[in-house]
């Protein structure tokens, strides 16, 4: 057959399908013509009406025989036989709803919850990142011990760029900072902004959608006044306005024009984070020397014939020729480049993910070992029947189709319910992770992943079920009619294939659930180590100063006075205070200094610290104790001395044990040193860094003597509820500047909550695996040993009949379940041991060995398994001998 | 007129009807026409199994139908080979041929021999 005429067939097989009345219809018309043309012949021949119609009828013959042999060639024999199988199914299936309920349910959760996971893993990892050849492009990284960012000076960056034409065709520079957008009319809004230089989106072949990128000269402060809006705040603030380039926007208090709207794609939280604005990265004179200030984030295309190695090589031979000319500055800096993918998928989240696809993966081992012995234990139950099918001379085939059918059937049914969980389940995850400015780390369902997901099912289903079915097949047929109606319990060898089912669900399980256990708790203790602080009755916001209304720090100064006396007048409120870093939170300013009266270190050996700079009152509203000396007062202003606190650990590394207060203490510059005086040693803060097991070294600074723009907020509140205050405090702040837009004013403890959200989806994700898991687990132990007993509930008559106790069989049947059980926790015991020596490796900051926590959980599981058994065997204790025995 | 019926051998009706065919399209009453009067009546078929053959054909795709006008001005379903049918009838005829020849020797075989 040619393809058209192949067409043409299937086609026309399709409509004898669907159009059967029509086929029926042209057919009658066809052999009606037919028998008239006969009549029409016998009368010609001479025949009267009713002879020739007689004859014409004994001509062609009984049309019924016909009519049906035609109709016959048009149906699809196999398909209407599957459609005969799969109502037979049906009703097979539906003579046991328990079995087919746990059958469906392990099969939809299984591929539901991992059709989730491979979407967030999909989302995260797999899916490139969407610019033009990413990995050609490099990050180049900068780092110190005190100056974790990566980023360069801007001397630096113009360094960088002159010299490293040769190995990169394109250099952009990029820079974080927050922004208030403030329209008339339009309430003051916090936005998260980016500058960028001139060459950043060509360099990522990802130019705006509308408008043009930024040109060189508008790097040139003073001629920056441009922005580029991100996809979102179009939307969001403007109404995605076709008219929008060209309009003015008020950022930080001056006029801004809108030259460009970048593309959706370009919003993606795994790379520059949730970016809502761009501006021209343009460079104030005091930093274009500032050689000590690293600011600069850079990027770097490859030219074509460079590849990383030759690249990292080049770059870290620039970091030498930096040590060698700035000694002071780049002592200890390490220069090193990441391809853009790398940065994006870091070691961390590649073993974060890697390590719950391997635990949903678990889910659908467990879900499919259950799967199997479901439908194993069926079969055997049937054994009988297919002998009997067998001896009267049914076909392989013939016994193998009704169980394909069933197997399809609870495929498909599994499978629905699998899109549901999937559905669900991705949406709970993209609830949880949704962050306080609408920012998701998870995207929607990936339906390509479902579509894969539920193929697998489908061969899951099937392979699953027709495997046992096969093996059980190759029984004896004289065994099993031998065993008569006595129902068979399956060969020997059947029974060791569904313990050893059992006893792998078991370990599974086990080691799901030690594992997620012990990273669970591991991960709460980090989020729960709070040192030097307390976040409770904690009410915690930023905002930020516009600049061309604060534009001197007498102005600044002035604001933060009237406010936190409104904020301490408020009832309600203990304590209040600014601070530009909440505790917690990692601290970003890291700071080289020296000592007044003690040896200078070489160049760039300095000790560093972290820089809070804070109001007074600060250590009392968050808690954290003056170990000696004088908190900031308000004294401690822009003309008088200059004051800090220390840490204690810095003041032992520094003092030892001399007293501390009233030495002096400079930040590294040009020029001679700023002495500023030791007033105050503060306890240690333990902050949220994966790192934290090490406390940074910490100095505190007056904010009247360092006026800023940026402010974090933090008021103690004398009730347990702190959040019922946030309004009050909100609109003290309004009355004072209603075009200040106020970020996060919430609870320290919903901060940190939501700071910490990929933790928590992580711990929820496990917690939800582990859950699963079990749950499948103890369902395939329950369902095995029920039908084991079901089984037997002949011989437990017998036994009973004979004069067993109840207690007796109640142990058998409890017996058998809980070694199954046991032998599979041991074993899962030292896999779950495995794993986390395996997690320690991938989460060195984390505390894995919790043997308490194991040896719980594994308790836990053995008594579910228990209870699993439980149930059943006390039905078994409930038989009723004579009814048993009469029921043969 | 008495009509010698012989019954038709397993699957030679689908060879008639292709043959019938081969030579033009035709609906279902000329097919059992063409074929009684070619072979001068000794061949003939039920006519109303020709209906569930030309079905069959067509389901195969060796035959394909289209609604028309007979000469006496009723509309009938007209008959054509494909090219499938075309090669499917020369696979026939040779089968047949060789079927025959077979048969032919079997029959005239010596008795001594």
């Amino acid at each position: 057959m040619t393809t058209t005429e192949r067409f043409r067939w299937v086609r026309t097989k399709l409509r004898r399908l669907f159009r059967r009345g029509q086929q029926e219809a042209a057919m009658d018309a066809e052999m009606q013509f037919h028998f008239d043309q006969l009549v029409a012949e016998f009368r010609a021949s001479g025949l009267s009406e009713a002879a020739a119609h007689r004859a014409a009828l004994r001509e062609f013959g009984t049309t019924d025989a016909y009519r049906e042999e035609m109709r016959d060639t048009w149906r699809w024999p196999a398909l209407a036989d599957l459609w005969r199988d799969l109502r037979f199914a049906a009703r097979s299936l539906l003579r046991t709803p328990g079995f087919a309920l746990l059958a469906i349910l392990t099969l939809g959760l299984g591929v539901g919850v991992n059709t989730a996971m491979f979407s967030v893993v999909n989302g995260v990892a797999l899916k490139p990142l969407p610019y033009r050849d990413a990995d050609q492009v490099d990050r180049i990284y900068r780092r110190t011990s005190a100056e974790p960012t990566g980023a360069l000076s801007v001397p630096d960056y113009r360094e960088f760029r002159a010299a490293a034409s040769s190995i990169y065709s394109e250099i952009a520079g990029f820079s974080f900072g927050d922004v208030s957008l403030a329209d008339e009319g339009q309430p003051a809004q916090f936005a998260s902004g980016m500058r960028v230089s001139a060459e950043f989106f060509q360099l990522l072949g990802l130019p705006p959608v509308q408008g043009r990128a930024f040109q060189l000269d508008e790097t040139q402060r003073g001629n920056d006044a441009v922005v580029i809006l991100s996809n979102r705040l179009w939307q969001n603030n403007f109404g995605s306005r076709p008219d929008i380039l060209g309009q003015q926007i008020r950022i930080d208090g001056r006029a801004h024009t809108v030259v460009g709207v970048m593309p959706a794609t370009f919003n993606e939280w795994r790379h520059w984070g949730w970016v809502d604005l761009f501006r021209p990265l343009a460079f104030s004179t005091a930093a274009e020397s500032a050689r000590e200030q690293p600011t600069v984030g850079v990027i770097a295309r490859r030219a074509p014939d460079i590849d990383a190695a030759t690249a990292n090589a080049f770059v870290s031979n620039f970091g030498e020729r930096l040590a060698r000319d700035y000694p002071e500055l780049h002592a200890e800096s390490a220069f090193y480049t990441r391809t853009l993918p790398d940065t994006v998928t870091g070691f961390d989240t590649k073993i974060t993910l890697s390590m719950l696809l391997g635990l949903s993966g678990f889910v659908v081992l467990i879900a499919c070992s259950n799967l199997a012995n479901f439908l194993l234990a069926r079969t055997m139950a049937r054994s009988r029947e297919h002998a009997v099918r067998a001896a009267l001379g049914a076909s392989r085939a013939q016994l193998l189709r009704p169980l394909l059918a069933e197997s399809l059937l609870l495929a498909l049914a599994g499978s629905a319910l699998a899109v549901v969980c999937a559905i669900g389940a991705s949406d709970w995850l993209r609830v949880r992770s949704t962050g306080d400015n609408g920012e998701q780390v998870i995207f929607a369902l990936d339906w390509s992943v479902l579509g894969w997901a539920l193929l697998c099912s489908l061969l899951t289903a099937i392979a699953f079920g027709l495997a046992p079915s096969l093996f059980t097949l190759r029984l004896d047929l004289n065994n099993a009619l031998k065993s008569g109606g006595r129902g068979t319990t399956g060969s020997r060898r059947q029974n060791r294939l569904r313990h050893l089912l059992i006893v792998g669900q078991f370990a599974l399980a086990m080691v799901l659930l030690t594992g997620s256990a012990v990273f669970v708790s591991a991960l709460s203790d980090l989020n729960e180590r709070r040192e030097g602080w307390d976040s409770e009755r904690l009410v915690t916001g930023t905002f930020l100063l516009p600049e061309a209304r604060y534009d001197t720090p007498d102005a600044i100064t002035a604001f933060q006075d009237r406010a936190l006396e409104r904020l301490r007048a408020l009832p309600g409120v203990n304590q209040a205070a600014f601070s530009t870093h909440p505790p917690f939170f990692s601290w970003s300013e890291t700071r080289r200094f020296i000592v007044d009266r003690q040896e200078r270190p070489a160049p760039g050996r300095e000790p560093a610290a972290v820089v809070n700079v804070t109001t007074p009152d600060y250590l009392a509203t968050v808690q954290t104790p003056l170990l000696s000396g004088r908190d900031f007062a308000l004294t401690d202003r822009a003309d008088s001395t200059p004051v800090m606190l220390i840490n204690a650990d810095l003041a032992q590394v520094l003092f030892g044990n001399a007293d501390p207060l009233g030495q002096r203490l400079a930040f590294v510059a040009d020029g001679s040193p700023q002495w500023i005086e030791v007033v105050g040693v503060v306890g240690n803060v333990r902050n949220s860094e994966a790192e934290a097991a090490s406390i940074p070294h910490q100095v505190y600074l007056p904010m009247a003597q360092r006026p800023a723009a940026y402010h974090e907020i933090a008021v103690r509140t004398a009730s347990g509820n702190p959040d019922a205050m946030v309004p009050a405090i909100r609109s003290i702040f309004t009355e004072l500047d209603p075009d200040l837009p106020i970020r996060d004013l919430k609870s320290a403890d919903q901060r940190i909550a939501r700071f910490n959200y990929q933790v928590g989806v992580l711990r929820d994700m496990l917690t939800a695996f582990a859950t699963l898991g079990t749950a499948l687990a103890a369902i395939g132990i329950f369902g095995v040993i029920t039908r084991t007993m079901a089984q037997r509930r002949h011989e437990f008559g017998v036994r009973l009949a004979l004069g067993a106790q109840v207690s007796d069989i109640t142990r058998l049947v409890l017996g058998s379940g809980v070694r199954l059980a046991l032998t599979g926790a041991i074993i899962g015991l030292v896999g779950g041991v495995g794993l986390s020596k395996l997690l320690a490796i991938g989460f060195p900051n984390m505390d894995l060995a919790r043997p308490a926590v194991m040896a719980f959980t594994a308790l836990g599981l053995i008594g579910i398994a228990l209870l699993a058994c439980y149930l059943p065997a006390r039905r078994a204790s409930r038989i009723d001998p004579v009814e048993s025995l009469r029921a043969e | 007129m008495e009509k010698v019926r012989k019954e038709l051998l397993q699957g030679t009706l689908d060879l008639l009807i292709l043959k019938a065919l081969s030579t033009g399209q035709l609906h279902g009453w000329d097919i059992s026409k063409r074929i009684a009067v070619v072979s001068k009546d000794r061949l003939s078929l039920k006519q109303g199994s020709l209906y569930p053959a030309l079905h069959r054909l067509e389901g195969r795709g060796w035959v394909e139908a289209e609604w028309g006008v007979s000469e006496a001005g009723r509309s009938a379903k007209f008959y054509r080979l494909t090219t499938a049918g075309r090669s499917q009838l020369e696979e026939e005829i040779s089968h047949w041929e060789s079927f025959a020849q077979a048969m032919t020797s079997v029959l005239n075989m010596e008795a001594a021999s």
